[in-house]
């Protein structure tokens, strides 16, 4: 509200709007013979509590650490359940260290950040910047482009984030020369949890699949011993499909297989395996309403025993812990998705900040908090995720997230995940999931997804 | 609006200035400048809430406009429409949007007027089951799609269950192409055909009875007098209701998004709305969104256009 009146010269939906308003509002002043206070109406949305009319001048001497001037506004996904407590955690603490801040944190709806992403771009598009967001870093950023704040000097290299943070997070906060996000936690996405007490009637021993056949004749085997669904997957939306795809793509041709096809040299071979062992998988092991739910439902499943296993990131960890019957290690255990032991395959929350910030400061000051240690646990152990920072000590995790972050720390490759925004495009992304979406959520058409796929990735 | 008076008189005036004078104050005391406070600033809001952003709307879909920048008026074409037309998602979503919307509407009029006519036979408890054909209608789109998400489940949902028992293999409402959009259709008719009987019934109630009566001392038959007499006088009432249903069918984005929660409807059921929002929300692709919502302002327009000519013309416009 304070730096960015004069930016911009040409017409744009709010300037046609204020326009159109103004008119009004003095056409309807002319007729009442009103005052013209009207104008003001428009802007104090999003006014800081102390004031509507003189914000402008209240922030004029704004250099002095202790107080706060403007608002910090954080929009998040972070609507329910893990998701919702590991984001009260880190407010709370941030509220710890800034008690005189005045903060709105909104969370935006759920569903795998839709709501958010699309209220995001439609205020950065007016013009209308939030102090700052949650979104994934890499090439995911390339949706604001243009519209980013650069963090480099103000918060990496003041804080030396760039020391205590993993190498390939402090890269894929990079963008266009500019650092704009702060990573805040890293899911890992090769996983396969399963349900213990069904694999021991089955007579499976989870330590010795370590391929994507071997995983099949496990599902094999759970469909013809036992009553229960082997898998539980969730389609009402196709990037389970995608993801999944993607663990067998690199269990089946290995890491680089996996790297070409984002990078845009695809093995149309590799891609057609891959997708005839997805659709082996779909048409036969898994529950027959996976169309129709969503993956909380799906890893229900596999909390009430009626699936044996599912493959997500492990952001279904936060779902199980919450259930304090199904334990891991008791009623649940998990494994790397078969195949790609010793591989991390990468995701990473950030928090990314727009130009134009309506709120500089606070923003710095909140951007440098979402680095430090206390947040990365306070946020991480809730959410299911881990810290990326290097220097944490796994004993304040979680058992799981320790052994987690070990593998985060010691792994031989870290494949950044296609269907979260970090290894190509939001465009790209959109047409992979396009593919699946038009030609894979059954009947599954090979030929035709892997042509789609090839085509999105090769454009 | 125009309220300043003219207070100044010209002493050695014309007689024509004097008639233009009294021009003046007899427009600025006629009844439409008088009322204009009252409908003036409706208006006003009115055109800039709506024909405003239709308008802006407009402009936008000739541009490029992509991303976060500023729209660039300079170079103004077609492009976008062309690549629209051209464009398989297009094409499969203008035809769902079709089938929609003549498949929901007309099935919608054939059952309301169906119940209409089971209810104005007087049969027992009538009121009763007015009530409730009509309430699923007072429901939100939001709630009936969660309803009709757990009803279509393939493995513990009820129609599957009906499906079952009576022997045949359970099916996959929402998640087979080739049955998604008439399951979609389905449920919104089961939301909206309560609203048609009770515009049927209305029309049904304020035909006399003598012509009931007078049909059967004709010894016309029951089927005979409502094909031949009472029918063809529903006509307003068909009209009407059609064209809510249309509008009605041109708007099941809000179904559509409150059922699987994303822009991405279940496969094969997607329509111009939602993939509009997509483009626009997902990929930032404001003018070509912008073409797709002018496309769909036609097709809306194609179906009030005939509507209004046909009140017009019976003299109700």
């Amino acid at each position: 509200m304070v730096e960015h009146d004069s930016s911009d010269e040409s017409v744009n939906r709010r300037k046609y709007l204020k326009a159109l308003t103004v008119g009004a509002a003095a056409g309807i002043a002319g007729c009442t013979g009103g005052g013209g206070t009207e104008t003001e109406s428009t802007e104090s949305g999003n006014g800081n509590g102390s004031g509507g009319s003189t914000d402008d001048t209240e922030t004029s001497g704004s250099s002095s650490g202790g107080s706060w001037d403007s608002q910090l506004e954080v929009l998040h996904g972070w609507a329910g359940g893990d998701g919702e407590a590991a984001v009260t955690a880190l407010i709370e603490a941030f509220e710890e260290e800034h008690p005189e801040m005045d903060t709105n944190f909104q969370a935006v709806g759920a569903s795998a950040n839709v709501n958010l992403n699309a209220t995001i771009l439609r205020r950065l598009a007016n013009n209308n910047p939030m102090s700052s967001f949650a979104n994934w870093p890499g090439k995911n950023l390339e949706r604001y482009s243009g519209a980013l704040m650069d963090l480099e000097a103000d918060v990496w290299d003041a804080e030396g984030f760039k020391d205590t943070m993993q190498a390939r997070a402090v890269e894929l906060c990079k963008f266009n020369d500019q650092m704009p996000a702060v990573p805040i936690g890293s899911h890992r996405m090769n996983n396969l949890f399963y349900n213990t007490a069904v694999f021991e009637e089955a007579g499976i021993d989870a330590s010795s699949l370590d391929s994507v056949d071997a995983l099949l004749d496990a599902l094999e085997a759970i469909d013809q011993n036992t009553d229960v669904t082997p898998m539980a997957q969730a389609m009402v939306a196709p990037w389970t499909n995608l993801q999944l795809w993607a663990q067998i793509l690199t269990s089946q041709s290995g890491v680089e297989a996996y790297t070409n096809f984002i990078e845009g040299n695809p093995d149309r071979a590799a891609v057609v395996e891959a997708l005839e062992a997805l659709k082996t998988i779909n048409e036969n092991y898994i529950t027959a309403d996976a169309s129709s739910i969503s993956f909380t439902t799906a890893g229900q499943k596999v909390i009430s025993g009626n699936a044996a296993t599912i493959h997500q990131g492990n952001w279904v960890y936060g779902m199980f812990r919450a259930d304090d019957s199904f334990n891991y290690k008791e009623q649940w255990d998990w494994i790397p998705f078969p195949g790609t032991e010793g591989i991390y395959f990468y995701h990473v929350d950030s928090i990314v900040a727009p130009s134009n910030n309506p709120s500089r400061e606070e923003t710095i000051a909140w951007q440098k908090f979402v680095g430090t240690k206390e947040a990365q646990i306070a946020f991480n152990n809730p959410k299911g995720s881990v810290p990326l920072r290097t220097d944490i000590d796994p004993s304040e995790l979680t058992d799981f997230l320790a052994m987690t972050y070990e593998d985060l720390t010691d792994s031989e490759a870290y494949p950044p995940t296609i269907a979260h925004g970090l290894a190509v495009t939001p465009k790209t992304m959109g047409a992979c999931k396009t593919a699946f979406g038009d030609n894979f959520m059954g009947p599954f058409k090979v030929e035709a997804t892997a042509d789609a796929l090839i085509a999105a990735v090769s454009e | 609006m125009a309220t300043h008076d003219n207070t100044e008189h010209v002493s050695d005036a014309t007689d024509e200035a004097v008639g233009w004078e009294s021009k003046l104050r007899y427009f600025l005391n006629s009844d439409f400048v008088r009322s204009a406070p009252y409908w003036g600033i409706p208006f006003v809001l009115m055109s800039i809430a709506v024909y405003g952003g239709i308008g802006y709307n407009f402009a936008i879909s000739f541009t490029d406009y992509e991303g976060l920048g500023t729209p660039d008026y300079s170079t103004l074409d077609l492009e976008m429409y062309a690549q629209a037309l051209s464009s398989d998602a297009f094409i499969a979503a203008a035809q769902n949007n079709l089938v929609l919307l003549v498949g929901f509407t007309t099935i919608c009029l054939v059952l309301g007027l169906f119940l209409a006519i089971l209810l104005d036979h007087g049969i027992r408890f009538s009121e009763k089951f007015q009530t409730v054909y009509l309430l699923p209608m007072s429901l939100s789109f939001v709630v009936t799609a969660q309803l009709w998400l757990w009803m279509f489940n393939v493995e513990s949902g009820i129609l599957n269950l009906v499906v079952t028992t009576l022997g045949f293999n359970p099916v996959d409402w929402l998640g087979n192409p080739s049955i998604a959009l008439g399951a979609v259709i389905f449920a919104l008719i089961w939301q909206f055909s309560g609203y048609t009987m009770v515009v049927y019934l209305a029309g049904l109630q304020s035909i006399p009875d003598d012509q009931f009566e007078a049909a059967r001392v004709d010894g016309a038959s029951i089927t005979r007098t409502y094909l031949r007499i009472i029918v063809p006088q529903l006509k307003e009432a068909s009209v009407s209701a059609a064209v809510v249903l249309m509008v009605f069918a041109l708007k099941a984005f809000t179904f559509l998004y409150a059922l699987v929660g994303r822009y991405r409807p279940p496969n094969g059921t997607d329509i111009l709305a939602t993939l509009m929002v997509r483009r626009a929300f997902k990929f930032g692709e404001w003018a070509y969104s912008a073409a797709i919502a002018t496309m769909l302002l036609i097709m809306a327009l194609g179906v009030i256009g005939p509507y209004l000519y046909y009140q017009y013309k019976q003299g109700s416009l």
